[in-house]
């Protein structure tokens, strides 16, 4: 789960709710499915790091350095 | 000495005058270089156009500026001059006062487009097939733009507003004039030696010559060659570029180019927790589906317990003893009616009833009845039975007689 996108991770629990809306889905299963779909989402969370950015500017020497709008 | 002798200002006028009556001087145009080029504090422009054969001097007045020149000129531009040749009397000297000032090979431009166009899409450039997908979700934004002007500052607000958590980094670049096609290359190349997840390329609305930069061949196989998926935005809807035909996506704005590049923080948000309440729900319903389940064996079960079935058995023993007593009620009915009925009968036959009638019954001393004369012989005792008691008697005479026909 690691290396996946984003989107990845969306299919992944979109085919974890497919089965879990199933009828053949065991108890045991389905809070193995539950508890995957969960874990899914906690990796889109990650993914976001949701710290706000400050819009950086690439210098002629290459370094980042913060962009202010003149 | 019988020759006229004018002034000086005399003889100007009169040759002003004749260049002003001639028809062609008062309208015509004339391309060459331009060089010292000098602009006036009042406003007022000053040049010289120029090629190979010769040179004349050019004047645009400040009030022709708005509408006949359009572009920053500068020494060394080939341009068009559109305007008079007239005379300046004061230094006897004839000039073009311009209304109009072009860059020569303007009209040039979209041939010189259509033909790279044409190019470049023979080499399949703009084919689909080498088109790059923008992520959906992409967390760092490289742009490459002029750092000041609306282009900027839309895409930086509207990236800002859809996603806070979106990492953009600019690198500033030269978006027209000479060294335009260089900065945006190497911008181009350095953001994409970043491994971000897009790249805006774009400018402003302007001009055919000041979009320019993006209609020249380095920019655009730079853009074809660039690793990272790029998102086009030059000028204004209306405006297509080369650099709009090779790029992944083309925007048509830089506000668009935002909306297209950085994801809605919003929307994402909104999803993943429609998957989370999904996810719940689906579990929840299995779990519910589960206990339905169970209370229906519970039921089942109950129903073929042990103790339900010795209820039952003895409910059934019941319902035996209650049928059993029952028929034997009727039984013993049955048979009592049937004795009174035999009662009845018998009662119709009893010999004590034909006593009553005048009959009587006659036995020996043993008890023995007499129903023979030869039974007897005279003076045996008898006792004679009628209705209401014995009468004891002795024989006296025997005749045998007729039998009796009962």
């Amino acid at each position: 789960m690691e290396n996946m996108t984003m989107e990845e991770s969306f299919q992944e629990m979109e085919h974890i709710l497919g089965q879990l809306e199933s009828k053949e889905v065991t108890l045991e299963e389905s809070f193995q499915l539950y508890k995957q779909g969960m874990e899914y989402l906690k990796h889109c969370n990650d993914l976001i790091d949701q710290v706000e950015k400050q819009v950086k500017m690439l210098s002629d020497n290459g370094e980042l350095e913060e962009f202010e709008e003149v | 000495m019988n020759k006229n002798v004018y002034s000086v200002g005399q003889l100007n006028t009169y040759i002003k005058r004749m260049f002003e009556e001639d028809f062609l001087l008062s309208n015509i145009s004339v391309q060459g270089e331009v060089s010292n080029y000098k602009c006036h504090s009042s406003g007022h422009i000053y040049f010289t156009i120029k090629d190979g054969q010769g040179a004349m001097s050019a004047i645009m007045f400040k009030g022709n500026r708005p509408r006949g020149l359009q572009f920053p000129m500068k020494d060394g531009d080939q341009v068009v001059v559109t305007g008079s040749v007239s005379v300046y009397e004061r230094g006897g000297t004839y000039q073009i006062y311009a209304r109009e000032i072009t860059l020569a090979g303007a009209g040039d431009l979209y041939l010189r487009f259509e033909q790279l166009k044409k190019e470049l899409e023979e080499m399949g450039m703009f084919a689909p097939e080498y088109k790059k997908t923008i992520p959906k979700f992409a967390t760092r934004v490289g742009i490459v733009t002029a750092p000041t002007g609306a282009a900027v500052r839309d895409i930086i607000q509207i990236s800002k507003r859809r996603n806070p958590f979106v990492e953009l980094i600019l690198c500033p670049a030269l978006v027209q004039g000479a060294g335009a096609v260089e900065s945006i290359v190497s911008g181009i190349q350095r953001l994409d030696a970043m491994d971000l997840d897009v790249l805006i390329v774009g400018r402003g609305g302007g001009s055919i010559e000041d979009l320019w930069a993006f209609n020249e061949e380095e920019v655009a196989r730079t853009i074809f060659s660039c690793n990272t998926p790029v998102i086009s935005a030059v000028g204004h809807q209306t405006d297509t570029t080369i650099s709009d035909y090779v790029a992944d996506l083309r925007a048509p704005t830089p506000s668009a180019a935002a909306e297209l590049a950085v994801f809605s923080f919003q929307e994402w948000q909104q999803t993943t927790n429609q998957f989370a309440s999904l996810l719940y729900r689906g579990l929840e319903e299995k779990i519910e589906d589960c206990q339905n389940r169970i209370l229906a064996f519970e039921k089942q079960f109950r129903y073929l317990s042990p103790a339900n079935r010795l209820d039952e058995k003895r409910q059934y023993c019941l319902m035996l003893e209650q049928r059993l007593e029952r028929g034997m009620e009727n039984l013993i009915k049955d048979k009592r009616q049937c004795l009174s009925l035999l009662a009845g009968k018998l009662d119709g036959v009893s010999p004590a009833k034909k006593l009553a009638q005048g009959y009587s019954y006659t036995a020996d001393t043993s008890g023995k009845a007499i129903t023979s004369v030869s039974q007897v012989k005279s003076g045996d005792a008898l006792t004679v039975y009628v209705s209401d008691g014995r009468i004891q008697a002795k024989v006296m005479e025997m005749n045998e007689d007729v039998k009796w026909k009962i």
